[in-house]
């Protein structure tokens, strides 16, 4: 028993002093007496083609070992036209306004790798790199390697990725009008009149429409050619009789599509993840800020139709699409 | 040392012993059986597939009558409708409503039982559903 109080008070005894050591104080920490470089990604959501991947790469050396002489960016897969590295510097000012300052020349692509040649005698800088998503890096992985030179000849790099491209396709701010530029087909992400829709009925997936009446919410509607309930005195291409399906959505705000303060965002998975069994192929009383999840009639495109506004007066919806090709 | 150790024991078994005899009833749901024999729905509400709501009114509700009366706007898909019953407390519903219900019947409107929270009163509620009429 006795064995056993001590081995109680020793215990105790470590956990107490265990308990009482103390936090290391905090210490600024030391900067690097080389060249050294970081980068983070400034871009979020899916990585759609046409669209940039945003980067901010700082590289930096004390003042007295020498200066900057170039930064570069080696992708794994070129980018499309409009892929750069910012030659300037930013800075936040007072009033929360980044202001950039030139340190360099613009940057210069050649295949993969893009070059930035110092200017300015600086010691340290944060560079931005835009990367325009290309086709040929749909459904691929891509990666960056970051790089910066000194005077000294010294070299210093960072690897970011691999990033996983989207498949789908978006395309933004679509204006349908009623009983003008009224049908929208999703194969080809277009919205067509009444001339191209009877030269290509089948490509008909949908028909926007706008009616007021005074008994009942019609408003703006988006409705397949199949269903003749929901089209009143519309008078369809011959040909055109789609049963799109239509799941109504009310509060998916998708950022790339709505360009919005919320930070939603439609991928690839959200449209393989969908079930449409079931699904009506119409909605009517659409409004600004909602949305649709669509399926054509042929179950190849699966789509994400975000309505930017309406307008009664008009009569016409603005809408923005993100779409995927199932099979 | 022993003399406490058996005196602890022994009142711990005795908190348990009466703790556990406390007679706690609850349903095949998991749900508390209460003393409550308040038997009806307080309040409806009818959601498309948006989430938002398709009734054009507030829904009539008459509990002597066990009967809802709700009217939706024209155009609404009565296949793809999630009906949400408010109950008096303690009450429940059967069958439970676990996802989409499809209206479309509207010969058959579809029944719902309110059981109290003594689960001994039992009242089906009958769901009238009518759509606003074609412009």
């Amino acid at each position: 028993m006795k064995l056993k109080y001590l081995y109680f008070i020793f215990l105790m005894s470590v956990v107490l002093l265990l308990a009482s050591c103390q936090d290391e104080e905090y210490s600024i920490p030391s900067a690097g007496t080389d060249l050294q470089n970081d980068c983070i990604k400034r871009s979020l959501g899916p990585n759609v083609v046409g669209l940039n991947i945003e980067f901010a790469y700082a590289m930096a050396l004390p003042k007295d070992k020498g200066k900057l002489v170039s930064a570069q960016v080696d992708a794994t897969i070129a980018g499309a036209n409009g892929t750069y590295l910012e030659n300037r510097s930013f800075y936040t000012n007072s009033s929360g306004v980044d202001v950039g300052v030139t340190v360099g020349n613009p940057s210069v692509t050649n295949g993969t790798k893009t070059e930035v040649t110092f200017a300015k005698d600086t010691c340290a800088s944060t560079l931005r790199y835009f990367y325009t998503i290309p086709e040929e890096a749909r459904g691929k992985s891509v990666s960056f390697k970051f790089s910066a030179k000194d005077s000294n000849g010294k070299t210093v790099s960072y690897d970011m990725g691999p990033y996983t491209v989207a498949k789908m396709d978006m395309k933004l701010d679509m204006v349908l009008s009623d009983n003008n530029n009224m049908y929208f087909s999703i194969a080809d992400m277009a919205v067509m009149n009444a001339a191209t829709a009877a030269a290509n009925p089948s490509k008909v997936d949908l028909v926007y429409l706008y009616r007021s009446y005074t008994t009942v919410t019609f408003l703006h509607a988006l409705v397949s050619p199949a269903n003749a309930e929901y089209l009143p005195d519309v008078t369809l291409p011959s040909g055109a009789s789609n049963s799109t399906l239509f799941w109504k959505v009310y509060g998916l705000r998708d950022q790339q599509l709505a360009r919005l303060q919320y930070g939603i965002y439609v991928d690839d998975l959200d449209f393989t993840e969908q079930n449409f069994t079931g699904a009506p192929n119409y909605g009517i009383n659409m409004k600004a800020e909602s949305g649709a999840w669509v399926e054509t009639a042929d179950g190849t495109y699966r789509a994400y139709v975000f309505v930017n506004k309406v307008d009664n007066t008009k009569k016409e919806m603005t809408i923005s699409v993100k779409r995927y090709k199932i099979k | 040392m022993k003399k406490y150790l058996l005196t602890i024991s022994a009142v711990l078994l005795a908190l348990w012993a009466w703790v556990g005899c406390t007679d706690f009833p609850v349903d095949e749901d998991g749900l508390l059986i209460t003393t409550r024999g308040e038997c009806y729905v307080s309040n409806f509400e009818l959601l498309g597939s948006d989430f938002q709501t398709v009734r054009t009114k507030a829904a009539v509700i008459d509990t002597t009558a066990q009967t809802i009366n709700v009217e939706v706007f024209y155009g609404t898909d009565l296949k793809n409708l999630w009906p949400q019953f408010s109950l008096v407390t303690d009450a429940k519903l059967d069958p439970k409503i676990t996802g989409r219900v499809d209206f479309s019947d509207l010969a058959n409107p579809k029944k719902w039982t309110v059981i109290s929270g003594n689960r001994k009163v039992q009242k089906p509620y009958t769901v009238f559903v009518t759509v606003q009429a074609k412009p």
